[in-house]
């Protein structure tokens, strides 16, 4: 894995590289998408009532449009397998869990630039954004946009009720998966990756404390 | 609670329609009951912060 290393300017002090812009600007653009995705559709079932259908299936089309860019420049300008969660990856959360339940004292094992907790949630995050877009794409045959006229029975009702049922359960899963996510984010010890996610970077003592060199080289 | 929603076709059958609504409380209280679970568990366990 590479990381590049810059001088902050006006301060002394090295840092590493975490999240180039682009990488940044595709994860505040997806996170504003999956909120106003997640207004538009809970607020009018919660009783506030406006106008949400297109504001809905628009910024739908918009998170598509940055999740496979997200997804071509995962396979194109980064090193393979980064984001992989393999046995050991498994292993390394079960001991960060025992340990943060102090079961254990052994200290575990420093990550390289992705913990396994960071990989299950983004795995997750993923799972999710990725089954209501899919499920939401069929739903947009049911109504009217500029490009096609609606069409209710192109599949059955059972077919279309189960869709509903996907749809439904991974939005209702962002919702929590969401509100964890950004706990997290807002937590003291973690908030150095919060910054990195806006500023691009970690410093040196944050890299060297959280992070294995061996298994993210600078 | 119902965990299904269902509305009536044109000839009076039965259709689902997804999930019912009364989980999204469900689903919210789940995160308001992790974030608080783990706030009080490293605010109040002993020793150093982990």
């Amino acid at each position: 894995m590479q990381a590049t290393t810059h001088r902050e300017a006006g301060s002394a002090q090295a840092s590493v590289v975490r999240h180039l812009l682009m990488d940044r600007l595709l994860h505040w653009c997806m996170a504003v998408a999956v909120v106003v995705l997640l207004v538009t559709a809970f607020l009018p079932i919660m009783g506030i009532k406006f106008a949400w259908v297109t504001l809905h299936w628009a910024t739908g089309l918009l998170l598509l449009i940055a999740l496979c860019w997200h997804v071509i420049r995962s396979m194109v300008a980064k090193p393979s397998g980064l984001m992989l969660l393999g046995r050991k990856d498994l292993r390394d959360a079960m001991a960060d869990f025992a340990w943060f339940m102090r079961w254990r004292d052994q200290t575990p094992g420093k990550p390289g630039k992705y913990s396994a907790a960071q990989k299950l949630m983004h795995h997750s995050v993923s799972l999710f954004v990725i089954t209501t877009v899919v499920t939401g794409l069929l739903m947009m045959v049911k109504i009217d946009t500029p490009l096609w006229k609606r069409d209710p029975y192109w599949l059955s009702d059972t077919l279309w009720g189960f869709i509903y049922i996907l749809h439904d359960l991974a939005a209702l899963s962002l919702i929590t998966i969401i509100m964890i996510h950004i706990y997290f984010a807002l937590r003291p010890e973690k908030r150095c990756y919060t910054r990195s996610m806006i500023r691009g970077w970690l410093t040196r003592t944050e890299y060297l404390r959280h992070h294995d060199p061996e298994k993210w080289r600078e | 609670m119902e965990l299904l929603r269902y509305s009536r076709d044109a000839w009076g059958q039965e259709v689902l329609q997804g999930l019912s609504w009364d989980l999204l409380w469900l689903f919210f209280g789940a995160g308001v009951a992790f974030i608080l679970i783990h706030a009080l568990y490293v605010r109040f366990s002993a020793g150093n912060p982990r």
